[in-house]
């Protein structure tokens, strides 16, 4: 395995967008090209080398980027990854691995907003937590994540998995508002609490809140009970209410939203 | 990335009636425009003392006005007390308890929520926040400018 | 000497029959609000910016206007990222020059329809509105809907010229042939004058207008959602049967529920229930827009670059992400690091967070008369007042353009309008970076 350790050098003022940083983007650059990739800041398109002290360790087979340092204002970092992986030690910008299509993304640290932007396929792991629109729809699309999994350890805040039409999300905390919301497929799983609006405007797939809702959303309907029903995979104890939605936009909704009772 | 406000916004969501401890309140501020705000704002009246009387202003339930003592002044803190402001308190019976309303200006506007969850529009209307009474003196807005905006130039 | 059919450029409604009259004694307007005559009086007023002004060692001094330009295109040439934010009242032209300005630089440029009904144009983006022009709705409108809004104070003659009072064809008899309802967690002095007063809890319309789209759909909603509104499932049905039983309905939505908790969502739902109304009778949805022409830089921006707001140039075209790209979350993230203010007083109307931002960072103003984004600015530039002094288009807030001629002329030798205070300013900018390149 090759090895690309690129190390923040210091606080970094506006944020940066790094699409370079990405494994398919930089497998087989000497270092010295690697240095030279361009990112941008502002209108400005500058060397990687300005922001990251970069050490290459070759080897053999896939590319792994190690980043270390507080890359918080870093953008945009493993966008459109189809191999590989990145571990980055602490916090990362918005955009993480968007349109991700496979491969596998480690974050020790916090991510920023539209982390897994319809992402269609690999593992996306954030250890701390997440921003908004996590996995979902770009704006005006109306279709996000449609594979691979998401993994939170921390909470996400709101419109997780928006538009999401396959894949698997799973939160293990709270998250905020309009959790699932316009779901078609795939399944959402919350370990915690949601606020409200979850599962609004859904026509289908599953999203399950383990915690309790705040909020409920009106157009929800309750059609059962289920003793410990199998979510991702696992089986979850405890009793269930199942409800489907959401009515309040479509006359037969085929969404399907859990809740421990 | 304004994680830990927004959590914090998340606790006060509920808040219909507002509760705390003694001489506080949690609450849920509205702001918007009044007649004679547009008038003051409109006719470059900003810096003049008749926008503090008519801006610098929270209007509070006739319920929490009474049990906050019928003050005088108090002073609205955000949830995290990262910034506070005080104004001049006035019971209102066009409110719900655990609510109050301010004119928008650079009063209110310190205690607004800046999360805009995502779509550039700050939480001007229902941002949870404290109140409690207060004897110190309600500020002009160019006193507001000169003490909590100033650091960086001047 | 009386001047008529004026054009006021205070609020969304853009009142296109003001009479003004220069006397010995003032200005007189005649049909202007409380707030309009208030923005006339500026013409002669004693706090009016008449002279540029540029900060030297804290203090902000009158200077010449080749100097304030000159620094004001130093700062804006030699910054990485600059906001160019654009307020309202001020015309279309003005704002065409300013975002022209943000894409020669790479900066990125908002306006004051982020903070307004941002949420809404995003709502409209997410399911499509059905609308209607002012004058449909006042000869034809049997039901008003204020939504979160409160017209009496913050628009105050659209009750009385568009909505509610007026004679139209098939409302004759005005207020009697229309009834009125109004959603607000207030009693404002709009619900005080309304037939129906729907006082629900504080950000709770996503709740309420999707229970209101259930039971539409022939569904009970969840039986929490009375606890959560604080409005009775009876008192659903009750306006939900009004609204179906109009000839012609229309809501009027209001920052109460663009800018409360759900924002964007709020205005989705409202939108997807006006379009599920229209299969029981005629119903149209539009915003209550504040400020004069705030639709109007949604209308530029759109038609120029495709996005309505919050538009960032870095990449040399033009991208669109709220909450990325949006002057108040840029401002909280410390993600620029210069500021243009045109006829806004973001410092007043900003969170603490931003409005401290920019008073760290270099910042240029063009306003008429001081405020506290005045006092913290570098340089001050005099604004010229669109409507009275230059000529122009506002669009009204049914998106209906409106061209003002004005009546008297710039006060300042060194410029006409804004429009050509920005252009001037634009030129400087483009010497310099030519220079440097």
């Amino acid at each position: 395995m090759t090895e690309i350790i690129l190390e923040v050098k210091g606080p970094i003022g506006l944020t940066v967008e790094a699409e370079a940083v990405c494994p398919h983007r930089l497998s087989g650059l000497a270092p010295g090209e690697i240095e030279a990739q361009l990112v941008w800041q502002g209108p400005a398109q500058l060397p990687l080398s300005d922001f990251f002290e970069v050490e290459v360790r070759e080897g053999e087979g896939e590319v792994r980027i190690a980043i270390e340092g507080d890359a918080s204002r870093i953008k945009r970092i493993g966008q459109g990854m189809r191999s590989g992986c990145i571990e980055i030690d602490g916090s990362c910008g918005m955009h993480l691995g968007e349109e991700m299509e496979g491969g596998s993304i480690l974050v020790r640290g916090n991510a920023g907003s539209w982390a897994g932007m319809e992402m269609r396929g690999g593992l996306l792991e954030i250890e701390g937590d997440a921003g908004d629109h996590v996995g979902s729809a770009h704006r005006g699309s109306w279709r996000g994540m449609s594979g691979g999994e998401i993994r939170i350890g921390g909470s996400a805040k709101s419109q997780l998995g928006g538009g999401m039409i396959g894949g698997k999300i799973s939160v293990a905390r709270d998250v905020q508002n309009f959790c699932a919301i316009r779901q078609s497929g795939g399944l959402i799983l919350v370990h915690g609490r949601a606020v409200r609006g979850v599962g609004a405007e859904m026509t289908g797939g599953v999203a399950a809140v383990l915690g309790g809702i705040e909020r409920f959303s009106p157009g929800f309907v309750e059609t059962g009970m289920e003793e410990d029903p199998v979510l991702g995979g696992e089986k979850r104890p405890g009793t269930f209410i199942r409800y489907c939605g959401d009515y309040a936009i479509s006359k037969n909704p085929k969404g399907t939203l859990f809740v421990r009772g | 990335m304004g994680f830990m406000e927004a959590t914090l916004s998340q606790y006060f969501l509920n808040c219909s009636s507002g509760e705390g401890c003694e001489g506080m309140r949690e609450v849920l501020l509205n702001t918007g425009s009044t007649i004679e705000e547009g008038r003051l704002a409109k006719g470059g009246n900003k810096l003049g003392p008749e926008y503090v009387e008519e801006c610098a202003v929270c209007e509070i339930s006739h319920v929490d006005y009474a049990e906050l003592g019928f003050p005088d002044r108090v002073r609205i803190w955000t949830p995290d007390r990262k910034h506070s402001v005080a104004v001049h308190a006035r019971p209102a019976r066009s409110l719900q308890p655990g609510q109050i309303f301010m004119p928008r200006a650079i009063w209110s506007n310190l205690v607004v929520d800046p999360d805009t969850f995502s779509t550039g529009s700050p939480l001007y209307k229902g941002s949870p926040v404290i109140i409690e009474p207060t004897q110190e003196d309600v500020l002009s807005a160019a006193e507001i400018v000169r003490r909590h905006y100033s650091r960086g130039k001047r | 000497m009386m001047f008529r059919n004026l054009v006021c450029p205070v609020c969304g409604a853009s009142c296109d029959d003001i009479q003004v009259e220069m006397t010995a004694e003032g200005i007189v307007a005649k049909n202007a609000c409380k707030m309009g005559n208030a923005k006339f009086q500026e013409l002669a007023s004693p706090h009016r910016i008449r002279q540029p002004l540029i900060c030297q060692g804290g203090e902000m001094l009158p200077s010449g206007w080749e100097e304030a330009l000159d620094r004001a295109a130093d700062i804006l040439a030699s910054s990485s990222r600059p906001l160019i934010f654009i307020g309202s009242e001020t015309s279309c032209e003005a704002m065409e020059v300013g975002l022209h300005l943000g894409e020669y630089l790479g900066g990125v440029v908002d306006s004051n329809s982020t903070v307004c009904h941002g949420p809404t144009a995003m709502g409209i983006q997410e399911a499509g509105r059905v609308g209607a022009t002012a004058g449909q709705s006042k000869n034809r409108a049997d039901l008003t809907v204020y939504w979160g809004s409160n017209p009496l104070e913050s628009m105050p003659r659209h009750m009385s010229r568009y909505a509610v009072y007026p004679r139209g064809y098939w409302t004759r008899r005005g207020r009697f042939d229309r009834t009125v309802i109004t959603v607000d967690p207030r009693r404002s002095l709009t619900a005080e004058n309304s037939d129906l007063h729907i006082q629900l809890n504080p950000n709770t319309d996503f709740e309420l207008l999707s229970a209101l789209l259930a039971l539409l759909h022939g569904q009970q909603p969840h039986p929490s959602a009375e606890e959560v509104t604080g409005v009775a499932i009876r008192q659903m049905e009750e306006m939900l049967e009004l609204m179906k039983g109009c000839n012609y309905g229309v809501i009027y939505a209001g920052l109460g529920m663009a800018s409360s908790y759900g924002k964007h969502r709020n205005a989705e739902m409202a939108f997807h229930l006006v379009q599920e109304l229209n299969n029981h009778t005629k119903f149209v949805i539009g915003a209550l827009r504040g400020h004069c022409n705030v639709a109007g830089f949604n209308q530029v921006a759109s038609y120029l670059y495709g996005y309505p707001f919050g538009l960032d140039f870095s990449r040399g075209y033009p991208r669109y992400n709220p909450g990325e790209f949006t002057a108040v979350d840029l401002l909280r993230e410390r993600d620029v690091d210069a500021a243009l203010v045109v006829c806004a007083d973001l410092v007043s109307h900003f969170p603490a967070d931003c409005a401290s931002y920019l008073g760290e960072i270099p910042m240029i103003c063009i306003d008429i008369a001081s405020c506290p984004t005045t006092m913290l600015s570098d340089v001050v530039l005099p604004g010229v007042i669109d409507a009275m002094e230059c000529d122009g288009t506002f669009y009204r807030l049914d998106d209906v353009p409106i061209y003002f001629q004005p009546f008297t002329a710039s006060p300042f030798p060194f410029t006409a309008s804004n429009q050509h205070t920005l252009q001037q300013l634009m030129e400087r900018v483009r010497g310099r970076k030519e220079a440097g390149s």
